[in-house]
């Protein structure tokens, strides 16, 4: 990936003789930094996202990246056929030559896996429709959902809930519902399973009912919500066609029309963290960094934000290794030429954004998990008012760490290693970020808790 | 009360279906409101007593011992490690505003499946009416040891008592068909697997010595705090010739439940396995004593529980001669589903 430094020097338009030093510095840091241990959230999660790509292509290997792609899981209780209903979509794909066959053994057993040094139970196949791609999760607990969901290891933007039609919703559905909630799904399909082991095709709409009652109770859209009613059996077994297969089929159309597609990166507002800053005299400022998402061009305006200052200004000029672009995307390492500013007016842990698109906060709710020692976390318990050092993108800044407000006996409550817990977060210095806003937390050299920014204060 | 559920239900089955409702429709889903039991079971019930909703009820009650064991028999193989520890303290010891001044309290363990049912508001129920019922039942044992086990079969036999006396179930004989109740009802694997009580007479009022039980529980999932996935049950002994008017002061007390309540916290959160080390050889990361008591607010820098519970008994006018004025007898700690194997 990087090439000689001498050669991108010469094809840039930038560098000018007295520059070189300047320029040189820019890149032996940035090789530097590509063999540094990185911390910074993005590039946890960019490193992430690349591997279990990877992963998702040894699975499958013909997948093309054309349709766009989203996550969804399955939830439901454990004998309500989760695990079939998987087994039996990826099956009827695979006729189709959307999927690869996954039978219920290879997905029931939810190995361990680590994503950003945390131990989540899940198992993952992945499905291509006419017109989406899927990555499809399946956790055995309420626990590792919420892991899934802080590390952003696989982050679910819907899901299907799955209920037998022989019991209907049991107690713990109000669970499910809650979880969904809680993991900021928006969009619910629902699936009655067993269909073929009730004689009364009454009591469908029994379930149905009950299903829509409780959806509009936890703030889903009971009306609308998609139930489809079928067998996973059947379909896995290759009988009763209208109730096997062509209900699977129902079902993942039912998907693909009724769950959001999340908004891809390239689609958002650009936002550039800061990772270096170089003055490349006769130019100006250059800040360099990987394009987190959206996209700008030469002339935009921009505003650099957070660490106590924010800055309008114009990027005048956008370089991409050895050659000057008129267009940075999501996934661009860049450097950005900032008109008008001062190296001293610039630092890393900033953003570059469109303005307007993101504030600098210095409060924020978040639900953090707390890493185990096992995991390379903290050993001891903390109390309220703990003092870690949190990472969010390029930012480094100190942390006070305390219980929201109403969590009784804040005082005297405790986190211990391994606790998902949600807290409240005082920034020393104010930074860029936002609801969804992932971080870790490090503790004298070690990661000792990851978190997901819920609510701004 | 059920004619204002029938009719409630009329009308969101009139906005859901144009169609003429199905009366048994209603009426399962009626019956399915009250009992939670599953909708093939609520029409097996309505066909059985021709559609009468109370006639329903008992039948389901009756039903309930077969199919409900059935059931749990059929889960009963299954790997049950998720759940909740619960605790109830109904008599707090020397100087407690509950009860005379004996103690009574109870731990339990109570696991299930997933998660999902251990955040259950059925679950959590169940596991504090099983604390309470423990901690209501067992007698005084003549043993060294304060903590003593509950036997399961006595607890399992004996009948639950609610908490709250409101929720007593006439249906619900024992523990043992609450539990295989909710079995029935979420489909899970449910079982109880420790019990344990602490359960002392007063000591005299003119006695130096006092006894106080102390607990935390980590981990909580609802409003409850008396139960989550950690807990520990700490016996807290007192000495002074002058405790009775001690513990008269108002201060004392708030003091006292403070340095209590860090203790209790330290063992969760310390993990911490004796009282003393046995040797000096031996790792001291495990004895309460010798770790630096961390979650104790005031505590000196690098103090060790031993010192701060020295110092304290001092500052507070606790003299106990030769013996330390308060110390920590005895404690349990647990957490849901150690050393039970995946499969």
């Amino acid at each position: 990936m990087l090439r000689s430094p001498h050669a991108f020097l010469k094809n840039t338009t930038w560098s000018t003789n007295p520059s070189l030093v300047s320029s040189r510095a820019f890149f032996s840091t940035r090789t530097a930094q590509a063999h540094r241990p990185s911390w910074s959230s993005t590039s946890r999660r960019n490193a992430l996202a690349h591997a279990s790509r990877r992963h998702y292509a040894e699975a499958a290997g013909k997948f093309s990246r054309d349709k766009p792609h989203m996550n969804i899981g399955t939830i439901g209780h454990v004998d309500h056929g989760k695990t079939t209903l998987t087994a039996a979509i990826t099956k009827i794909l695979a006729q189709k030559g959307g999927a690869k066959f996954t039978d219920y053994s290879q997905i029931d057993k939810a190995p361990e896996e680590k994503a950003r040094g945390i131990t989540i139970n899940s198992s993952h196949v992945e499905y291509e429709t006419d017109s989406r791609h899927y990555g499809h999760i399946d956790c055995p607990g309420h626990a590792d959902y919420i892991k899934n969901m802080i590390t952003g290891a696989a982050q679910m933007d819907g899901a299907i809930i799955v209920v037998s039609a022989t019991d209907g919703q049991m107690p713990q559905t109000r669970e499910h519902l809650l979880l969904a909630r809680q993991v900021g799904i928006k969009k619910l399909v629902v699936f009655v399973n067993k269909v073929d082991q009730i004689d009364d095709p009454e009591m469908l709409e029994l379930v149905d009912m009950e299903m829509r009652e409780l959806l509009s109770t936890y703030n889903f859209d009971g009306d609308e919500t998609p139930i489809i009613t079928g067998s996973a059996l059947a379909a896995l077994e290759g009988r009763d066609k209208e109730i096997g297969a062509d209900k699977i089929e129902a079902l993942v159309k039912a998907c693909d029309e009724w769950l959001d597609l999340p908004a891809r990166d390239l689609e958002k507002p650009f936002l550039m963290p800061v990772e270096d800053v170089f003055s490349i005299s006769g130019r100006g400022t250059v800040a360099t960094g990987r394009v987190e998402r959206g996209s700008a061009i030469k002339g935009n305006e921009v505003e650099i934000i957070g660490l106590g200052s924010t800055l309008k200004t114009t990027l005048t000029g956008i370089e991409m290794f050895h050659k000057e672009l008129d267009r940075g995307e999501a996934g661009d390492n860049m450097g950005a030429l900032l008109r008008g500013v001062k190296r001293e007016q610039i630092k890393r842990g900033q953003v570059i954004a469109q303005p307007g698109s993101i504030k600098a906060v210095k409060k924020f709710q978040a639900q953090v998990y707390v890493l185990t020692k096992d995991e390379g976390g903290r050993y001891t318990p903390f109390m309220s008012n703990y003092r870690p050092q949190l990472f969010l993108r390029t930012a480094d800044i100190t942390v006070g760490l305390s219980f929201p407000e109403g969590t009784p006996d804040p005082e005297e409550k405790m986190v211990m290693p391994g606790d998902n817990v949600e807290l409240v977060c005082d920034l020393v210095h104010d930074v860029a970020a936002e609801v969804g806003s992932r971080f870790t937390l490090r503790e004298g050299g070690k990661t000792v808790g990851t978190g997901l920014v819920t609510k701004i204060l | 009360m059920l004619k204002r559920l029938v009719n409630r239900q009329c009308i969101s089955l009139h906005r859901s279906y144009s169609t003429a409702p199905k009366p048994t429709l209603q009426l399962v889903a009626e019956l399915r409101k009250l009992t939670e039991t599953s909708i093939s079971k609520a029409r097996e019930a309505l066909s059985a007593t021709n559609n009468d909703v109370s006639a329903a009820l008992s039948w389901l009650q009756n039903d309930l011992a077969e199919s409900g064991a059935k059931k749990a028999a059929k889960v009963q193989g299954r790997v049950a490690k998720e759940g909740l520890i619960g605790v109830c303290i109904l008599s707090g010891g020397t100087g407690h505003s509950s009860g005379l001044g004996g103690i009574r309290a109870a731990m339990v363990e109570l696991n299930c499946e997933t998660d999902f049912v251990g955040r259950n508001e059925l679950f959590g129920k169940l596991v504090s009416d099983i604390a309470h019922t423990a901690a209501y039942i067992s007698e005084p044992v003549d043993s060294e040891k304060l903590f003593a086990p509950c036997p399961l079969d006595i607890l399992n036999d004996s009948p639950l008592l609610p908490s709250d006396a409101s929720r007593h179930d006439p249906y619900q004989s024992s523990i043992s068909t609450a539990i295989r109740d909710t079995i029935a009802k979420v489909g899970e694997n449910i079982s109880l697997r420790r019990a344990i009580t602490f359960i002392k007479d007063p000591f005299p009022p003119s006695s130096p010595y006092g006894l106080r039980v102390a607990n935390y529980v980590h981990g909580a999932v609802s409003a409850d705090l008396s139960q989550g996935r950690m807990s520990s049950l700490v016996a807290v002994g007192l000495k002074s010739t002058n405790l009775g008017a001690l513990l008269q002061s108002k201060d004392f007390r708030t003091d006292l439940g403070v340095l209590e309540r860090s203790v209790a916290r330290q063992i969760v959160g310390m993990g911490a396995q004796t009282i003393r080390s046995d040797s000096s050889n031996e790792s001291t990361s495990d004895a309460l004593y010798a770790q630096p008591f961390m979650m104790y607010p005031q505590s000196p820098e690098g103090a060790s529980v031993e010192d701060v519970l020295r110092i304290w008994g001092r500052e507070h006018g606790l003299e106990g001669g030769e013996e330390p004025g308060v110390e920590i007898v005895d404690f349990v700690r647990w957490q849901v589903g150690e050393h039970i194997e995946p499969s």
